[in-house]
């Protein structure tokens, strides 16, 4: 896709700046039917204001700098905070609107005015249209200063990589834990001796293994209450995506896999993935999570190369 | 600000721009009274910040469309003229939208019905307070739109400073209005260049004495007026200010002793009427302002010609024809609110024969009238038999043995013989009746003559006044046809205004005077005529005349190319100095730096030792670590000079003054 020069500019009119357009015309019409010299004045008038959008939102757009601040994580189709650093280099500007360019997230910022030389850093809530890398090279500068009859912009080189996490949409029961196909006490959860430090006691529920009573406490509040432990009940599952092959079924898969990850972590278990090739070992945190995620963001894409710094 | 207060500044400057524009069309005239009325009560509603519409949207629409099919059935029948209409509509839509819940789009909606209404008073009427009040709209409705587009599309409470955006908007409205002047003095006239259209007498109604009657006994209020109901060009233009000179309307020769009739018929209506011998006629170009309310032409004395009559109503200016009714008056043949025409006029009287009829009726007398009249005019005009002679012997009498007034009782049984034999005062019309009457006792034919007598300078052009209304008396005789005698003294001759309100109505003609000369009626020639002079300045300007009498108003004297070049220059700087403004702001300091700038003298002046190259955040660090009295106040303020300058958090000034003040304490 080729991108715009910097040096162009892009001019819309508003709602109100079509009403206003069209109203221009009409007087320039009466006064060239009439000869009414005030219906001259007030569409020189008119004109004149035209004029003036465009000189003053040119400086409004002219002299300022953006960087991008992009969020630690990212879910397609959920909005996230972007944030945007615009400084102006040279005096005030009013009514900015920043976004990014080319519609590659939807949202954007709006300051009422920046000083000179002072940064101001503005949250956009955005939403990345799709799962993996996007590349984010143009930031979008626009204003509707002074009348807001025109909504003028122009685009700032600003080259950054977001990697967009699947949604985490539907997903299934859980497929069996690694350690499936068990037999007797020793795979069945509940008969399975827990590890770590004591959490707390709770009641013994029905079929619950009985070694893990708390014999003293028991006695002490007359019925049993059972020892719960840090690792009691964790469980080890390696989620696997067999094909990644772009197309909606990898989308979806992608995505129940998002969801079944945080769903079992959540759980306390340990989540794996295998996918693509590269293989994620079970482990547990919101760090693996991240980790699981951003493997799912790129299944099926080869990331870009991060080009050099301008 | 914050936003409640950022709301109503915004709001008050919407309401102020729609009320500009609702002048510019109430001050026309034009406006029904009920929607004028609407409209007042729903300005004031707002400005109140009340939105009776704003819970209320679906019936206010019905009522709104109502009255909108009242208005256009109106317009149907003929009673309302279909731009009035238009104008009252979107004066309703104006004040629907402005009592209704206020948003960004609301105020938009009521800027730009407030633009259709700006139009609409373009074409209803083209005085000079039209300036007034397009200027005061542009001003407020770009404030306005310049606030609302700062606010954004979603409103948040937040302190934001609008000093600087009100500051840069205001001067890209005073560089649009200097750019709406260019682009009118540039911009091609395409088409015929008419008159603009009037709405009728405006605000005052008409205020002339020209009426179809002349009754004795009434006031004589009209003599204080100074409106303005003729304008005049004269060809050639006397080199004078005042031309003192009768005006002819109407003749009226039909007197029953209380009042006086015009008799004749009216012809058939034609473009050009001619009373007499055109050859060495002055041509006056007459423009009839919508205060004279009536169809009579006037023309200077005498007239011989009428014609090339336009009509200005509500529908444009429509060529006219012209109406001749007996002898010697002529009316428009269609009512309007103003008119233009040309009229020329000779010094002598056109026509020395006479019907006979007409001088029977002219010689004609009330049933009723006291002898004592025709004895006190035989006693007067002793031996005298000349109708020259005798009326100028009457004249003289009733002008140094009456006097001159304004201030009359009211209606009496017999005002003629009140005023010669019992008060002995009266204004024109009773003079001019005791001098007709009294001739007719002779059996001289005479009648009352309507119109106005005076005309003043202004500009290029002569005004004359409603208070100029005036009569006088027409004698005839075989010898040199009818001649003009006026009894009434000359000091009641002219109008008589009070002098503040007509130097005040003075200095608003010259206004309009020059409004309408450069810009109602600026015209092709005109653009012509200024691109000329930019390009090849008149030689010799300001000698050629110089013994001529004064320069009109208006006219340069001293246009040389020297001239021409300084203005082009001084505009070409002013154009440099407004585009770098735009272009490069001034304002380079940050606000916060006067803190720091009065900071870091105040330090001086506590003789605070500073390092070499020690900014004021060091500063204050160092003195924190040496434990100086100074440490926390120079603290407090270097935190927020640097939160002011790179934080977005400004200094207000009474934060300022108190941790200056701060400063000030800590060292006693």
């Amino acid at each position: 896709m080729t991108r715009p020069p910097s040096w162009r500019r892009k001019l819309k009119a508003t709602r109100v700046g079509r009403t206003y357009l069209v109203l221009t015309v009409g007087i320039g019409l009466g006064a060239l039917n009439t000869g009414n010299n005030l219906l001259y004045l007030v569409l020189g008038f008119l004109l004149a204001i035209i004029v003036l959008s465009g000189v003053l939102s040119e400086r409004v757009i002219a002299d300022v700098r953006v960087r991008r601040i992009l969020p630690e994580g990212a879910f397609a189709h959920e909005p996230f905070a972007l944030r945007y650093e615009v400084t102006r280099t040279r005096g005030r500007a009013f009514a900015i609107r920043v976004c990014e360019a080319g519609g590659t997230l939807e949202g954007w910022a709006w300051i009422p005015t920046v000083l000179e030389g002072s940064p101001v850093t503005v949250r956009a809530d955005v939403t990345a249209p799709r799962r993996g890398p996007l590349r984010l090279r143009q930031v979008e500068i626009s204003t509707f200063f002074p009348f807001g009859l025109f909504e003028k912009s122009r685009t700032v080189e600003v080259d950054d990589l977001l990697l967009v996490w699947p949604r985490r949409g539907y997903c299934c029961d859980p497929p069996d834990s690694d350690a499936g196909h068990l037999t007797g006490e020793n795979g069945n959860q509940r008969h399975r001796d827990g590890g770590g430090d004591v959490q707390g006691l709770r009641e013994l529920g029905d079929l619950e293994d009985a070694r893990r009573v708390h014999w003293k406490k028991s006695a002490t509040v007359g019925k049993l209450l059972k020892v719960e432990r840090e690792r009691e009940d964790r469980k080890q599952y390696t989620l696997t995506i067999e094909s990644d092959a772009p197309g909606d079924p990898l989308e979806r898969a992608c995505e129940e896999t998002a969801a079944l990850t945080n769903r079992l972590l959540a759980a306390g278990n340990d989540v794996g993935l295998e996918a693509g090739g590269r293989k994620i070992r079970p482990a547990s945190g919101p760090g693996h999570e991240k980790r699981i995620l951003s493997a799912l963001a790129s299944l099926g894409y080869a990331l870009p190369a991060r080009s050099a710094p301008r | 600000m914050r936003l409640v207060e950022r709301r109503r500044l915004r709001l008050r400057l919407r309401d102020l721009a729609a009320g500009s524009a609702f002048s510019a069309v109430a001050l026309s005239g034009a406006l029904p009274a009920p929607v004028a009325a609407i409209f007042g009560v729903s300005f004031v509603l707002s400005l109140l910040g009340k939105r009776p519409f704003a819970q209320q949207r679906a019936w206010s629409v019905v009522v709104l469309l109502a009255m909108a099919l009242v208005l256009f059935g109106l317009v149907s029948r003929g009673v309302l003229d279909l731009v009035v209409a238009a104008v009252g509509f979107a004066s309703l839509v104006t004040a629907h939208r402005m009592l209704s819940e206020p948003s960004a789009t609301t105020d938009q909606q009521v800027l730009l019905a407030s633009l259709l209404l700006m139009a609409g008073a373009a074409a209803l009427s083209g005085d000079v307070w039209y300036a007034a009040c397009l200027l005061a709209f542009g001003v407020f409705a770009c404030l306005s739109l310049g606030l609302t587009v700062v606010e954004g599309p979603i409103e948040r409470d937040e302190e934001l400073p609008l000093a600087p955006v009100l500051r840069q908007v205001s001067i890209g409205v005073a560089i649009a209005l200097a750019g709406g002047i260019a682009f009118f003095i540039l911009f091609p006239r395409l088409s015929w260049n008419v008159a603009a259209r009037r709405t009728g007498p405006g605000l005052l109604g008409g205020t002339t004495g020209m009426s179809d009657r002349v009754r004795l006994g009434g006031g004589g209020d009209i003599k204080t007026s100074a409106r303005v109901v003729l304008r005049a060009t004269l060809e050639p233009s006397p080199k004078t200010d005042r031309l003192d000179r009768y005006w002819v309307g109407r003749h009226f020769d039909a007197f029953d002793g209380r009042e006086w009739r015009g008799s004749g018929t009216a012809a058939a209506p034609v473009p050009r009427v001619m009373l007499g011998e055109l050859r060495g006629a002055l041509v006056q170009r007459i423009e009839l302002l919508p205060a004279y309310a009536s169809r009579t032409l006037v023309g200077l004395a005498q007239p011989v010609a009428y014609g090339t009559a336009l009509a200005l109503g509500n529908t444009g200016s429509t060529s006219t024809p012209l109406v001749k009714v007996g002898a010697e008056e002529v009316r428009f043949s269609t009512d309007a609110n103003a008119y233009t025409y040309v009229a020329y006029s000779r010094t002598d009287y056109p026509m020395l024969e006479e019907d006979l009829a007409v001088l029977e009726a002219a010689r004609a007398l009330p049933e009723d009238l006291d002898p004592k009249v025709s004895e006190l005019a035989a006693r007067i005009v002793d031996q005298a038999t000349e109708p020259e002679q005798v009326a100028a012997v009457l004249e003289l009498w009733l002008q140094r043995n009456l006097s001159y007034t304004l201030e009359l009782p009211g209606e009496v049984d017999d005002p003629l013989t009140d005023f010669l034999f019992e008060r002995k005062e009266g204004h024109c019309e009773h003079f001019a009746t005791a001098l007709a009457v009294m001739l007719r006792t002779r059996g001289i034919p005479a009648r009352v003559v309507g119109g106005f007598f005076g005309g003043e300078r202004v500009g290029e052009r002569f005004v004359v006044r409603a208070g100029d209304a005036h009569a006088w008396v027409e004698a005839y005789s075989p010898v040199r046809g009818w001649m003009t005698f006026d009894a009434t003294p000359e000091s009641g001759r002219g109008s008589r205004p009070q002098a503040v309100l007509a130097g005040l109505i003075d200095a608003y003609e010259r206004l309009e005077e020059l409004w309408r000369s450069r810009v109602v009626d600026y015209s092709l020639v005109d653009q012509w005529e200024f691109a000329r002079r930019l390009v090849r300045p008149p030689n010799g300007a300001g000698t050629d005349d110089d013994d001529d009498g004064p320069t009109p108003v208006g006219a340069s004297r001293t246009r040389t190319p020297t001239r021409a070049i300084f203005v082009a220059g001084a505009a070409g700087l002013i154009a440099l100095f407004l585009v770098r403004r735009l272009t490069r702001p001034g304002a380079r300091t940050h606000p916060a730096s006067g803190f720091l700038v009065q900071l870091e003298r105040r330090l001086d002046g506590l003789h605070v030792p500073r390092r070499p190259g020690e900014d004021l955040e060091a500063l204050s660090l160092r003195l924190q670590e040496e434990h100086h009295r100074l440490a926390a106040p120079v603290g407090r303020a270097t935190r927020r000079y640097l939160e002011a300058r790179f934080g977005q958090r400004p200094l207000s000034k009474e934060e300022r003054r108190s941790l200056l003040a701060a400063l000030e304490r800590s060292r006693r």
